[in-house]
């Protein structure tokens, strides 16, 4: 399986934020404002519109009705006007009840279009000008059929009379009142465009308003959300800071501790039973030599042999002394074998590089790296070969470990933390620390630490 | 794709390749050929004619309208003979005479010029023509609508005419007369006269119109006051009474041009359709005694859809839809499209042009002479539209509209869509032309109908329908007795296969033009119908069943039906 290593080293361990510092509850109001001013605004809208509408279909669209049935009616008038004018002529071999047909046409249509223009006239026109026309027309029918009644009793001329006299007149009269109301209709077209472009003004005033604010919401969100964001990566950084700090000088006193163990178990109780090992050998001296107390002084002074060699070991295991005394290099030398015989696992170890001397505690951060990272293949990698290369560098001393075996797993505790050790040791040398997956399979752990921080007089 | 379409795409891909076309004659047979050709046999049956429209360059206004043409049988011998009706020099530009001509069938597909012969030789500014048995003696008698005096001429019966203008009370009349027609309105047994005329204009009230300020161009009707339509009642005295006012068609607004008869309200009597020019078409609706009420706006013919009045030239009314109830046709000016109208049974119409598919393609010609027939003996009316401009000069003007214009011939789908097979049917045929007048006849009495169309300022066409598919008809001569000799007006409905056709022996209809007055019906590949029934102009009907298809039937009022040998 493979894992990407981030996930698998995971930098550090993160301590919660204070829940009275999340930026969340200044989110969700930004987002409650924001949603509120989206809902007023499309209410005000819907408002606009619908009296948009109100004002298109109720006074525009019945004023254009309205005018197209004047236009009709304006026609008609035109008609009557052009047959009077035919009857007037006296061209055609026809008497006047000829045209009573065309005028029974034109009547039947004008009084459709009076209806219809009763049904759309607008409001503001006043109940005395509804009564002039309708009763403009009435009359001017009352004297046509009265002009058609002296074509009948075939008194020509008075009727033509009564044409010239009395119709043309009040068709000029009603073609007037027609065309004043078309005047009208067009005034208050114009009027009412005009209060439609006043709300169409005031509609564009407040979007502009609206998308101003909410600009500004965003504005507002974005800074607040810059700097909640600032303010948590500085948190989060100094967390890092602290928590590094305390592994380390746990790391630190953990080194001192086990070193000081080392060196009583070493120092101390290896005298001890250095001592009781020498005294029981002179006791054992004064013994006679077939003395039964001989061989039992023998048996002891052989348990105490045993116990400075258990002390000792674990002296070396806590902190090698070695390290210490002959250095890094000689160190890993003897480790290298030491893994080898305790494990069973075969283990190529290449030095290369001019080989330079390594600072006392810088060694024993490589050393437990190395330490570590066996520990890990031996337990984890199911691998039964391994590499440790060792590179004197010029600028930087560099130590790898690998094996083709399993990989690392997510997952188990302890060595979770043996590798967040690692890497806090890593940094505690002011060096690198990769783990790698090699083209055949399992881990490279490669440390580097730049060759200043190896030199002796260094801390 | 859906198993049709796919396999019409199957047949079309057959068509192109060595596969035997038979094979798929079934999957698309929407899709087939026209099935006819018309043919140009003008020169070889001997018509020649050119008609003069007495053009100086004074772009008087009535040079821009005529002329018509008519098949008739003016001899009785049972081949539609043909009249042109022509123009003439104005006076003070007098260059040549130009009469009308008469040519008589020779029975082998050619004809004789015997305009001189039958005494028809007389110079008139003729427009339009309308063909009548007035008296009833069996012989047609003439009415040449003029720009001026129309003329009557009496049929002697013996292949001559006379003029009888003034004594039948037609004379002194002065007018633009355009269409006119035979029909009988009071159903007294003769034929009565309507005339439609055009506007009030004479050569000394002639108004100054101009396109560019300068040069004289033909004037639009708004220019000139209207004239009424006539109607003349028939005494039956050889005299006429002019009835125009007293029977309410009386309308000075009038612009007429064209005048179809039909039965709008299906009561048995004759109503009269008037397409007018840039007025409100007229729908004069009879009231069984003797007056006539104009229905027009209430029936939804008056106008456009979009509530404007066209221009109408032509017009003719027919049951292209079989239906029962005839629709009408009525040709505009370009720009305008053809109004195509159906009848939805309650005395109302609805212009289906647009989806019939005679909308779009008619939006750039201005249609003159117009007429249903069956064209391919389908049993369906297709449509036919003489087409051309009035203004010579209309491409400057107008890039896409030209002065000559091809005519369009619409077949008739049978699903309310009509189909433009103008290009189809013969190259001579689609060719352009300033089309004016209309007719059809059988003149080579095969059983299809051929063709005739007059041009303005240009010479007539005859186009001989050949059938191709083998399409078979069925034709009626009716023959009235107590109605009008010439049975003008009467219904012929036939019935075959759950499908009822109906035709109406007419006169008038199209543009300045009559057709002949035998009725035909396309009957495809059936060789009998099961019945037919003949409605007679005074309401009584008759019935006769088994009709063999592939001839015509002499069909006398109260006295049976002859069948013919053949056509």
């Amino acid at each position: 399986m493979e894992l990407a290593p981030p996930a698998l080293y995971p930098r550090s361990v993160l301590r919660p934020l204070a829940s009275g510092r999340s930026p969340t509850p200044g989110l969700f109001l930004g987002l409650i404002i924001t949603l509120a001013a989206v809902v007023a605004y499309s209410w005000y809208i819907t408002v606009q519109i619908s009296g948009l509408r109100e004002l298109q279909n109720g006074l525009a669209g019945r004023n254009r009705k309205d005018s197209l049935q004047l236009l009709r009616i304006q026609n008609d008038l035109n008609s009557l006007a052009l047959a009077m004018r035919d009857m007037l002529d006296n061209d055609e071999p026809y008497p006047l009840t000829a045209w009573s047909a065309q005028f029974e046409r034109i009547r039947a249509d004008l009084d459709d279009a009076l209806k219809l223009e009763e049904q759309v006239a607008v409001a503001e026109r006043t109940p005395e000008q509804r009564e002039f026309l309708s009763n403009s027309i009435a009359q001017f029918w009352d004297a046509v059929d009265r002009t058609f009644a002296l074509a009948r009793d075939r008194e020509q001329n008075d009727a033509r009379t009564q044409i010239r006299v009395s119709l043309q007149a009040r068709q000029a009269a009603l073609s007037t009142a027609v065309a004043r109301l078309l005047v009208q209709n067009n005034e208050s077209e114009e009027q009412v465009a005009l209060r439609i472009g006043r709300i169409y003004d005031r509609v564009q005033k407040q979007v502009y308003i609206f998308f101003t604010a909410i600009l500004i919401a965003i504005l507002l969100t974005s800074l607040y959300l810059i700097q909640s964001n600032r303010r948590l990566f500085a948190q989060l950084a100094a967390l890092s800071e602290q928590r590094s700090e305390l592994a380390q000088k746990l790391i630190s006193t953990q080194e001192s501790t086990l070193l000081h163990i080392s060196r009583e178990l070493h120092d101390e109780f290896g005298q001890i039973l250095t001592a009781i090992g020498s005294m029981l050998s002179r006791a054992r001296n004064h013994v006679p030599e077939d003395s039964p107390l001989r061989a039992e002084l023998r048996e002891v002074s052989e348990i105490a042999q045993s116990t400075l060699d258990k002390v000792r070991s674990l002296s070396q295991a806590l902190h090698p002394v070695m390290l210490d005394e002959a250095g890094l290099e000689s160190t890993i030398d003897w480790y290298i074998p030491t893994v080898e015989r305790q494990t069973g696992i075969e283990i190529s170890y290449v030095k290369s590089g001019t080989p330079f001397p390594v600072n006392g505690s810088v060694g024993v951060h490589i050393y437990r790296i190395l330490q570590e990272a066996l520990n890990n293949l031996a337990r984890h990698s199911g691998s039964r070969q391994a590499w440790v290369r060792l590179r004197f560098m010029p600028e930087s001393l560099e130590l790898e470990v690998e094996d083709h075996g399993t990989g690392f797993v997510e997952g188990t505790a302890r060595s979770g933390i043996g590798l967040v050790a690692m890497r806090e040791r890593a940094e505690l040398l002011g060096g690198i620390i990769e783990f790698l997956k090699p083209a055949e399979g399992g881990t490279l752990v490669r440390l580097r630490v730049p060759i200043e921080k190896t030199e002796p007089h260094v801390q | 794709m859906n198993r049709r379409s796919f396999l019409r795409g199957l047949a079309g891909a057959a068509s192109a390749s060595v596969l035997p076309l038979e094979l798929f004659a079934g999957a698309a047979p929407e899709i087939s050929s026209p099935g006819f050709k018309l043919v140009d046999v003008t020169r070889s049956a001997g018509i020649q004619f050119q008609h003069n429209s007495g053009a100086y360059g004074g772009k008087l206004l009535p040079e821009t309208l005529g002329s018509g043409c008519a098949f008739l049988d003016y001899d009785r011998d049972g081949w539609q003979d043909i009249l042109l009706v022509n123009g003439m020099d104005w006076p003070g530009h007098k260059r040549q005479t130009s009469t009308l001509q008469l040519y008589r069938n020779n029975r082998d597909g050619t004809f004789t010029d015997v305009t001189r012969k039958a005494g028809l030789d007389v110079e008139m500014y003729g427009m339009g023509v309308a063909v009548g048995d007035y008296n009833n003696d069996g012989f047609p008698d003439i009415l040449i609508t003029c720009v001026g005096q129309n003329r009557l001429f009496k049929n002697t019966g013996k292949g001559t005419f006379t003029d009888v203008t003034n004594s039948s009370g037609l004379g002194k009349r002065q007018a633009m007369s355009t269409s006119a027609l035979w029909f009988d309105f009071d159903r007294d047994g003769r034929l009565d006269l309507f005339v439609c005329n055009y506007v009030k204009w004479s050569p000394e009230h002639d108004v100054f119109c101009s396109l560019d300020g300068k040069h004289k161009s033909y004037c639009t009707p708004e220019a000139y006051r209207g004239e009424t339509c006539w109607l003349f009642h028939n005494r039956g005295d050889g005299t006429f009474e002019d009835v125009t006012a007293t029977s309410g068609i009386f309308d000075s607004s009038s612009k007429s041009l064209g005048v179809a008869i039909l039965d709008y309200d299906q009561d048995g009597w004759p109503d009269l359709l008037v397409a007018n020019d840039t007025q409100p078409n007229k729908l004069y609706r009879n009231a069984h005694n003797g007056t006539f009420k104009d229905v027009a706006v209430e029936a939804g013919i008056a106008f456009s859809v979009d509530g404007k009045a066209r221009a109408g030239m032509g017009v003719d009314a027919a049951d292209f839809d079989n239906s029962g109830t005839a629709g009408v046709a009525i040709t505009n000016f370009d720009n305008e499209m053809i109004g195509l109208y159906r009848a939805l049974g309650n005395g109302t119409y609805e212009d289906i042009a647009t989806q019939a598919g005679v909308g779009l393609p008619s939006k750039s010609t201005l249609g003159f002479g117009c007429m249903f027939l069956d064209a391919n003996l389908d049993g369906m009316l297709d449509l036919l539209a003489a087409n051309g401009h009035i203004d010579d000069t209309v491409r400057n003007i107008r890039g896409n509209i030209g002065y000559a214009q091809p005519p369009q011939l619409f077949l008739n789908t049978g699903k309310r869509t009509f189909r433009d097979v103008t290009s189809e049917v013969g190259d001579a045929f689609g060719q352009p032309k300033v089309g004016r007048g209309l007719a059809y006849g059988d003149f080579d009495r095969d059983g299809d109908l051929d063709i005739l169309m007059t041009t303005n300022n240009g010479p007539a066409y005859l186009y001989r329908n050949d059938q191709l598919a083998g399409n078979r008809s069925i034709r009626f001569h009716l023959v009235g007795k107590q109605s009008n000799r010439d049975a003008i007006d009467a219904t012929v409905r036939i019935y075959y296969e759950g499908t009822t056709q109906s035709r109406t022996v007419k006169s008038g209809s199209s543009y300045l033009s009559q057709s002949e007055l035998p009725v035909t019906f396309g009957l495809g590949k059936r060789d009998e119908i099961e019945r037919v029934v003949i409605q007679w102009p005074n309401g009584r009907t008759e019935e006769y069943k088994k009709l063999a298809a592939g001839r015509v039937y002499d069909c006398v009022e109260s006295a049976g039906i002859t069948p013919g040998a053949g056509f």
